[in-house]
């Protein structure tokens, strides 16, 4: 709370006079399940109804056990059962709500029985977040303070949220995404060690401050220091902080807290009872968990790239979530683009040839939007068939032989920031069938997709099939054409190029999985009378 | 105030704390003492008879609980041998003690008001008791039929031979002992006990020519006991009345389904150890005895009484009609001229923060704010707090009539909300079978703070309106309370009492407020988070000021505060009605630190707050007394002000309460109060603060009325 300004009247007015929509977020976590429920107005802003917290200790059963024990699962189930009382309340259907289930679910052996019991108690599809998804989510809410941050222009910025199970990590410089990484340390898996350990209590401060250098060591290995670099951290522990250092905010929306008085805060919470710390600071049992060893964290952080403050984000997940589950697309143009830098740097590394993959990219991009219609799919698959047109070649630098196949194992074990596994595998899929058969009941991978993305995988693979014959010259010499659907026949013609005999004969040697999936043939000649643009965005 | 009344306020001193350390005073003795003040009032000759009445019935009423719950919780705790001295130092045993005679002179000086000074006024205006003896012809025929027709029939005498044939008799009724004549040879007498129960009026109207004319219950039966023993000889009749032990509260960790429970105290509260029996002084050595054996009780509990038992009986005289000479001006509740009634107070709602004052403005808006939310359409859900509410309230029926409609409706009903627990169970049934979505009250804690969340779907969005009090939410007892509402639809506050809701009710972990404070998290705290700052401003020589206004101040920590806010030089200005446990104007302790207390026609009941703060002038109001219960085990709250208007009203009416100086009374450093009109001048018109309150409000319906009267107002066609 910010005593000194006074509480606004109303809700802002609501812009355009479009009523605003409800929808909710539930994030199952380590040690709470949290619900918000909000109002997406038409301006894109996010006003929240209502926040419910409720502990659980799916941190506790997954980090010690590796599974979450039954008694859990039931505690659960009442959790949800009362937040959906709260759903219908407020009327909101199931589409417009979206519950996310992070390390703790992901992590544990049992995930899939306690999701199906939450399923059938409650009717709550709950879907574990990867990493990726959760930088995805992190980079919206976090770029535009970072970048309305004077302190932040031109630096490197690390942007770091200390989970239960792990720290996430996003290297970013003026609002672009350079690198993302995972690390399985956490503030609740910290906590576990020492109760494995049985460190003793005067012991547990340097006990703690090692496990996280050997963390932080990673982190700079990856991070190679580079100068100047200022940390903005995530998460309810450093929001705490913030709030009980009473630290003022920036213009920005981020807080500064000094490193020294983090860590004489860390230090004190990390020497307390947890009873003492519900006592003094006025927090639940289980947030002492994690408390500690986080700020412990953060502290050691910025001790390590010797930095006299670190910058706190007000942005939570679940507000990120909220403006997806609300509609917002939260696959901007800007998003768009960091993950194809991040598909470059891929290609880079695979050192397949440029100027050929983004040409078929761009290719396949343009025919994805001209052929719309006919595929009927989600602008989200573009990217997908962008990214997968772009690194269909990787699996060349490991040989030439089947290499299609390399490209599909190279890719599922990749990471492209913010793409979740199941999109990186659709990518992957997607490249591999460039060439040579078409999918098949036989490919498990394939055959194991839900029908909806089957299909996808199949639409996309036969489109890029059409790029790839556009330059099947690998000069790039034609960047221009039209597309036309005449009977059951597609024609494409371009006015670049006087003898189409290349492209035409490849052409007819890749169309077989277009015809298979659209059911139209596909002819490719030189146009007669105006030359067509490229068409941009409709 | 009778120069002649043993004694006087101004002399009744709390004994003198135990040295070394006297910081506080003892809780009981000053709740005795504000027990004496309501008695002053009845004492109060510039009072119109009726209301003196009034008073000296509160008076017996007061302590009726007193006696019930703190002498019954202390007795308890002296039978299990606790020598825990209090924060003044003194053990329960001493208290006991030091209780026992503080009452006894209480008593000694209310039936003196009665017998010697209210009772011959009222004879002399025509409101007359009269005895058996004196009533004439007509009158006695008149009892003798009402004795055969009424009376008769519905009593049981009991024969009471030995100890286990004694009925178990309710708590705190009139009830009548006989003596019989033992049997020929046998000279022991032999006793009955006749109860009364509830049904039977204590008083039986008498003809009379002109005025009103009333004979006691108990005389009527006596006259009449002939009919009840026939062919027996009765040496004596006597009422009598005991006071059970009420001190039996739930031991909420241990309950498994707490409305069952809840019943079953009740039911142990009905059988509760009985710790006073009251009865006529003339009773005889032996009846007195065979009572205080058979109802196991020590002899000092007993508590004779020169004229009839159970004054509080009297507050049923004072209604009488007819008699307006003998009563006061009635200030009847007026509706706010800043509330349009004819416009949904959604609408006067979102035009800016509502802030009444009860009872000098009605508290109709708040019930109207209840029952339109009930019926709109768009309400999508009622969030309530009930802790004490009328018999037939309409905000329950609001409730139920929503619920009825579909709307989502949560009440949280305190079962635990002492002497209130029988109706608040029925109505909780009620209410659940209805489809409200009954809470009872958190776990541990009693949930008195009085709030009421609205949310409505409105075209921008869902808008939540928040109604904050300082009282019940009983239409009823705000006509005789003082307290404070406060309706806003500001998104903090909003959004804080979605969470309170979420709390208590069980959905979420208590969250960080935005703007309120809530006991027992963060109100304590808070309070002394506030007070701290005013110590440090003035320790800074910046300007300091703490104005509180609340009904008890018993809260050791926050009291300590206050002496250091005091000491680093903060002026401090206490109005605590009831119970301060805090020593004001002790040189090096208090020096800065005043206490006064009202007590005048209605009761204060508001708790506000205002704290300099730099000159940001922070307001609050609260459901809270600074007591340790209400900070530790209650659900309270503290809300601030912050709309200018709403504000400045609230400083207003701060500032007339202690300018009162007809009404007002000081707290001196040894305990005893002074009346601040004994300083004022005779002449001096003096300022009583309910009578200023009421004329402004009243003044300012009346400035609205005129100027409405200056415009004609066309009827417009409503929009359905």
């Amino acid at each position: 709370m910010n005593p000194s300004l006074p509480s606004p009247r109303v809700a802002e007015p609501p812009i355009d006079g479009e009523a605003p929509k409800l929808a909710a977020v539930i994030d199952i976590g380590t040690t709470a399940i949290r619900m918000a429920i909000g109002e997406h107005r038409a301006g894109g802003s996010i006003r929240i109804l209502e926040r419910l917290v409720q502990a659980v200790s799916l941190g506790k059963d997954t980090f010690r056990k590796g599974v979450i024990e039954k008694s859990t699962i039931e505690e659960c189930v009442r959790v949800l059962g009362s937040f959906r009382k709260k759903l219908d309340e407020y009327q909101i259907p199931p589409d417009a709500v979206r519950a996310v289930g992070t390390s703790a679910v992901r992590e544990a052996m049992n995930r899939l029985a306690f999701l199906d019991r939450i399923y059938v108690a409650t009717g709550i599809e709950v879907d574990p977040l990867d990493e990726a998804e959760v930088s995805r989510i992190t980079y919206h809410g976090v770029r535009p303070q970072i970048l309305a941050e004077p302190e932040l222009q031109g630096a490197h910025t690390l942007v770091v949220e200390v989970g239960g199970g792990n720290t996430e990590v996003l290297l970013m410089q003026d609002g672009d995404i350079e690198a993302s990484h995972s690390y399985r340390m956490g503030s609740l898996r910290l906590q576990y060690s020492l109760e494995t350990m049985q460190t003793p209590q005067h012991r547990v401060r340097d006990y703690l401050r090692s496990q996280i250098r050997r963390t932080i060591q990673l982190i700079r290995q990856e991070i190679p220091i580079q100068d100047p670099l200022r940390i903005v951290a995530l998460g309810g522990d450093m929001r705490f902080a913030a709030s009980a250092l009473e630290c003022t905010p920036h213009a920005s929306g981020l807080t500064p807290v000094p490193t020294r008085r983090l860590s004489t805060l860390a230090n004190q919470i990390v020497s307390l009872s947890p009873e003492e710390v519900v006592h003094r600071y006025h927090i639940s049992f289980q947030d002492t968990e994690t408390l500690g060893p986080a700020l412990l964290s953060y502290a050691t952080l910025a001790q390590a790239f010797e930095l006299d403050h670190v910058l706190v984000t007000s942005v939570n997940l679940r507000e990120g979530l909220l403006r997806e589950v609300a509609g917002e697309d939260a696959w901007t143009e800007d998003f768009r683009r960091q993950v194809i830098n991040s598909a470059m740097e891929l290609g880079r590394r695979y050192e397949i040839d440029f100027a050929h993959a983004t040409h078929v990219a761009d290719l396949s991009s343009r025919l994805f939007r001209e052929l719309q219609p006919l595929h009927r799919l989600s602008s989200r698959y573009e990217l997908i068939l962008h990214l997968a047109a772009l690194l269909h070649e990787v699996g060349l630098y490991v040989s030439s032989r089947s290499y299609h196949k390399h490209t599909l194992y190279l890719l599922r074990s990749s990471e492209l920031f913010g793409l979740s596994q199941q999109d990186m595998g659709l990518v992957g899929m997607v490249a591999r069938y460039h060439r040579r058969s078409s999918p098949m009941p036989s490919h498990d991978t394939y055959w194991n997709l839900p029908r909806e993305r089957r299909t996808a995988v199949s639409k996309l693979a036969a489109m890029m099939r059409v790029a790839l014959a556009l330059d099947e010259s690998r000069s790039q010499r034609i960047s221009a054409f039209s597309c036309e659907r005449r009977g059951g026949r597609l024609i494409l013609a371009t006015p670049d190029v006087e003898d189409l005999s290349l492209e035409q004969m490849a052409m007819k040697h890749n169309v077989s999985l277009f015809e298979e999936v659209f059911g139209m043939q596909v002819f490719l000649r030189r146009s007669v009378k105006s030359v067509i643009a490229p068409r941009g965005h409709e | 105030m009778s120069e002649s009344l043993e004694p006087r306020a101004s002399e009744t001193r709390a004994p003198a704390p135990p040295a070394p350390e006297p910081r506080f005073f003892n809780r009981e003795l000053s709740w005795l003492e504000f027990n004496q003040r309501v008695l002053d009032e009845a004492n109060n000759e510039a009072l119109p008879l009726l209301e003196r009445l009034k008073f000296l019935a509160i008076t017996a009423s007061n302590l009726d609980e007193f006696v019930m719950v703190r002498v019954g919780g202390l007795k308890l705790l002296s039978e299990r041998g606790s020598t825990q001295p209090d924060q003044a130092g003194y053990s329960p045993s001493q208290q006991l003690e030091l209780i026992g005679q503080r009452l006894r002179k209480m008593v000694a000086a209310q039936y003196a008001t009665f017998l010697e000074d209210i009772e011959p006024g009222l004879a002399e205006a025509g409101v007359q008791r009269l005895t058996i003896d004196a009533l004439n012809d007509r009158q006695t025929r008149a009892v003798a039929q009402t004795f055969e027709n009424d009376v008769y029939s519905i009593l049981s005498p009991i024969a009471v031979s030995q100890a286990e044939d004694f009925p178990l008799l309710p708590n705190q009724t009139v009830n009548l002992c006989v003596r019989l004549k033992g049997e020929a040879d046998d000279d022991s007498p032999r006793m009955a006990v006749i109860p009364l129960g509830e049904i039977v009026s204590r008083f039986v109207t008498v003809p009379s020519d002109g005025g009103y004319a009333y004979v006691l219950i108990e005389d009527v039966i006596h006259s009449h006991a002939e009919r009840l023993f026939e062919q027996e000889t009765i040496l004596e009749c006597v009422p009598f009345r005991l006071t059970r032990n009420a001190d039996v509260t739930l031991r909420e960790d241990l309950a498994g389904d707490l409305m069952a429970d809840m019943q079953d105290v009740l039911q142990a509260r009905r059988r509760g150890d009985c710790i006073r029996l009251e009865i006529p002084e003339q009773t005889s050595e032996e009846t007195t005895n065979f009572l205080i054996e058979t109802l196991e009780i020590l002899p000092g509990d007993a508590q004779r009484v020169p004229g009839p038992i159970d004054l509080s009986a009297w507050f049923g005289l004072t209604r009488l009609t007819g008699f307006d000479h003998l009563k006061e001006r009635d200030w009847a509740p007026q509706q706010p001229p800043s509330i349009d009634p004819t416009v949904p107070m959604f609408e006067a709602i979102a035009a800016g923060d509502v802030l009444l004052f009860h009872p000098y403005d009605s508290f109709e808006p708040v019930v109207r704010f209840i029952e339109e939310a009930a019926d709109d359409p768009d309400v999508v859900a009622i969030k309530q707090t009930l802790y004490r509410t009328s018999r037939k309230s309409p905000i329950v029926d609001a409730l139920r009539r929503a619920a009825g409609k579909g709307k989502y409706v949560t009440a949280v009903v305190e079962l635990k909300a002492r002497f209130d627990e029988q109706r608040n169970i029925d109505w909780a049934r009620r209410l659940e079978t209805e489809g409200v979505h009954v809470v009872y009250g958190v776990k541990g804690l009693k949930t008195h703070a009085k709030t009421c969340l609205v949310v409505r779907r409105e075209p921008h969005g869902m808008q939540r309106y928040v109604h904050f009090g300082t009282g019940n939410y009983n239409e009823l007892t705000s006509r005789i309370y003082s307290d404070v509402s406060y309706l806003t639809m500001r998104e903090d506050f909003a959004s804080d009492a979605v969470s309170f809701f979420n709390a208590i009710t069980g959905y979420s972990q208590p969250m960080q407020y935005r703007r309120i404070a809530a006991a027992p998290m963060s109100l304590r705290d808070r309070a002394l988070e506030l007070i701290d700052t005013e110590a440090k401003n003035a320790a800074d020589g910046r300007t300091s000021r703490i104005d509180v206004k609340i009904n008890s101040l018993v809260d050791k920590e926050l009291i300590e505060a206050l002496y250091r806010a005091s000491q680093l030089g903060v002026e401090i200005r206490l109005n605590v009605r009831g119970i301060c446990c805090l020593r004001p104007g002790v040189p090096g302790l208090s020096d800065r630190i005043t206490v006064t207390s009202i007590v005048d026609r209605f009761l204060e009941h508001a708790r506000i707050f205002h704290f300099h703060h730099g000159g940001a002038r922070k307001v609050f109001i609260s459901s809270a007394d600074w007591m340790p219960r209400n900070l530790d085990r209650r659900v309270e709250l503290l809300v601030p002000v912050e709309d200018e208007q709403a504000k400045r009203k609230l400083l207003h009416f701060m500032d007339v309460f202690f300018q009162d100086d007809v009404k007002a009374r000081v707290l001196q450093p040894d305990g005893s109060y002074v009346s601040r009109a004994a300083e004022r001048s005779a002449d001096a018109p003096g300022i009583r603060s309910q009578e200023i309150f009421w004329h402004e409000t009243v003044e300012a319906v009346r400035q609205a009325e005129r100027s409405r009267r200056t415009m004609y107002q066309p009827h417009q066609r409503t929009e359905s």
